[in-house]
């Protein structure tokens, strides 16, 4: 939702015929916009990656809109002054000084700002407060949205039909509100019957590349890297976790994706991608070492990565039950794998191979 | 011996080959090679260009009742062949019938033109009670000497490994196991002599070992050790067995305490001048294969031996 600052509170803006082609280009848009400073609002971001991703994502706004001014705002972020100082040198290099200039970044903690540019004044921190505010209430909805869409293709892909608004919000877990609105932004891509029940016409291409866009920070991914020199296999920790007898772990991934379409392209299995179906804030992550203890954390995108984790945070997993008490991942969680694997020929293969995206290429 | 004595890249099955071809052929069944050696053979023997850092290749006796002929006939079929006594400070010469056991050197010979390493006679403990080091007296034309046993030198006796030359190998499971009984603690004990430039102490010498023979290993095969160590320990020690199996990981244990790193840097230097010399792990990557061995191998042998036996109605 796109916000500005109108008499002392915000209100939903109308953006520009440029800047809506924009966000259907790139998939950004600021979260605001004071004036004619636009706002992004970041809420515990603790990676450089994600960092990058807002600053490049403002850039590219700001080469749209050549008069304003962006602010980039971390709230709750363990990101170190001095290693922002180093992204911001690293920016220097790469972005046009021009659209440097008329960026900004500050620190949020407890209502209280470090970076912000002093010209903006009190106003500014006024309405600012609000639009974190707004931007705390309103992260949870857009993990819904995302979490509506998936559930919509999920039983688009299986074949499964239309289903009532009831069912989406007891599978997601969230409220009427939160699916109507989300329906009324799939609306193009839906099929509405007489009954009120919905179900997908096609695959929703531009909504799915939004959520590609952002499915590691959706889905929190996380990826673990060898630390012992010698990694194990994926056959191993499959082992491993068959041992766990967990039902609340499933296998995803290329693994997951050949139990859906056994003739899919896929030669070998680089690493093992599992979905965890997780509710809670907190993630218990030893299950991990009980696969391999020499498994750690990486945040680095360029380390190899044998084990890779996505959190599944809607209220029904849609897991489907296995052999050995291991359960599958549903094939939208296995097709965000492919992709986010980089693996793109076989998730185009991946969705075509299913009986109703035939129907719909064919 | 005390001092400089640096270890030797030497090809595991061409030494194999020389001290099985050197021994008598009768004598070949009543011979297990342990230590580096052995697992040097088992783990890369067929790989010429795979070479271990030796000096020393310990020849376990056994059975016991045949270690002392077999002895006999070997160190002195080792003499005719030319192959030499190995002098050191301490031990100057073989002993003669008038030299106490406590004067007697151990039977450690070098072949013929090289000093560069030597074959060493061990035995196995005549009871599984006999934990101190026992010294036998061998009485051969060449001179008097001591087939020492010690601690759990049954444990590689058990089910040991034919090679292509008539000899045995230990198992790696089964010398790992016996390294992990020996210390139940770092000890303070030294190597007599230097490793590349340290003396190092000689449970995290051997300690080492089992990290690099778990290193070697792959890991469905470690995941199989427990109820091998199971067998041996109820073979060999009988009820003793599940006492013995909880104290086995208490050395390595200690080993991975924070508090110890300098005992764990010097694991790693006898893994990078030993075993792993072609593939010399970091600190962290030693540590996480200690790491998996409690995970795979030290843990569900505790496990196994902590549970009730279980009965079958």
């Amino acid at each position: 939702m796109q916000l500005s600052f109108k008499s002392g509170n915000i209100k939903v803006v109308i953006l520009s015929a440029a800047n809506e082609k924009m966000v259907a280009d790139t998939g950004y848009r600021p979260d605001g916009q004071w004036h004619d400073v636009w706002v992004e609002v970041k809420f515990e971001t603790h990676g450089i990656r994600n960092l990058r991703a807002s600053l490049l994502g403002l850039a590219y706004w700001l080469t749209n809109n050549p008069t304003s001014r962006g602010l980039l705002v971390l709230v709750d972020s363990r990101i170190t002054e001095d290693r922002l100082h180093h992204e911001w040198k690293l920016a220097q290099q790469t972005l046009h000084p021009e659209i440097l200039e008329r960026m900004a970044v500050a620190f949020a903690k407890k209502k209280h700002y470090v970076g912000l540019p002093r010209d903006l004044g009190d106003d500014f921190r006024v309405w600012l407060d609000q639009l974190v505010l707004k931007e705390s209430r309103e992260g949870k909805p857009r993990e819904s949205f995302y979490a509506i869409l998936e559930v919509l293709l999920h039983q688009w892909l299986l074949g499964k039909g239309p289903m009532t608004s009831e069912w989406i919000m007891k599978t997601v877990g969230c409220s009427y509100p939160t699916v109507a609105a989300s329906l009324r932004r799939l609306e193009s891509t839906l099929l509405r019957h007489s009954d009120r029940r919905v179900e997908l016409r096609y695959f929703p291409k531009d909504e799915w590349a939004r959520l590609l866009a952002v499915s590691d920070e959706v889905r929190s991914t996380t990826r673990f890297a060898d630390r012992s020199g010698q990694p194990r296999s994926v056959d191993s920790l499959l082992n491993r976790l068959k041992r766990l007898g967990r039902s609340d772990i499933a296998v995803g991934g290329v693994i997951g994706a050949r139990h859906y379409q056994p003739a899919l392209d896929l030669v070998g299995t680089p690493r093992l991608d599992l979905s965890l179906h997780s509710r809670g804030k907190n993630v218990d992550w030893n299950f991990v070492k009980q696969l391999d203890p020499a498994l750690q954390e990486t945040k680095r995108r360029d380390e190899p990565a044998p084990l890779v984790i996505h959190l599944v945070r809607r209220v029904r997993s849609l897991f489907e039950p296995g052999e050995d008490r291991l359960p599958w991942a549903d094939p939208v969680e296995c097709l965000l794998d492919l992709h986010e694997g980089r693996l793109e020929s076989q998730a185009l293969e991946f969705v075509r191979s299913f009986r109703t995206a035939k129907r719909q290429t064919s | 011996m005390n001092g400089r004595a640096d270890l030797r890249l030497v090809s595991p099955r061409a030494v194999l080959e020389q001290v099985a071809h050197a021994i008598p052929k009768d004598c070949r069944a009543n011979i297990i090679i342990i230590g580096s050696l052995a697992v040097g053979y088992y783990f890369f023997g067929n790989d010429p260009s795979l070479r271990v850092h030796t000096k020393d290749i310990d020849c376990l006796l056994s059975p016991r009742i045949r270690a002392l002929p077999a002895g006999k006939a070997v160190t002195e079929r080792l003499f005719g062949e030319q192959w030499t006594y190995r002098v050191s400070e301490e031990w100057p010469s073989p002993g003669d019938a008038g030299t106490p056991n406590d004067k007697l050197p151990a039977v450690r010979l070098n072949p013929p033109g090289s000093t560069e390493w030597f074959v060493e006679l061990l035995t196995v403990p005549e009871s599984s009670a006999d934990r101190k080091q026992q010294f036998s007296r061998l009485e051969t034309t060449a001179g008097h000497f001591v087939l020492p046993s010690f601690g759990f030198l049954s444990i590689p006796e058990y089910h040991p490994i034919p090679t292509d030359f008539g000899i045995f190998i230990a198992r790696p499971e089964m010398m790992a196991l016996a390294h992990l009984l020996e210390h139940p603690v770092i000890g303070t004990q030294t190597m007599s002599t230097e490793i590349a430039g340290l003396i190092l102490k000689r449970s995290n010498k051997d300690l080492g070992r089992v990290l690099a023979i778990a290193r070697l290993s792959d890991g469905p095969s470690i995941e199989n050790w427990p109820v091998l160590w199971v067998e041996v320990l109820q073979n060999k020690f009988g009820d003793e067995w599940r006492s013995l199996a909880l104290k086995a990981g208490a050395g390595m244990r200690q080993l991975l305490a924070p508090a110890n790193e300098p005992d764990f840097l010097e694991v790693r230097h006898s893994c990078e001048y030993g075993l792993l010399v072609s593939q010399p792990p970091t600190l962290d990557q030693l540590r996480a294969t200690a790491e998996r061995l409690f995970q795979d191998a030290i843990e569900p042998f505790e496990k196994l031996a902590e549970d009730p036996p279980l009965l079958f109605l």
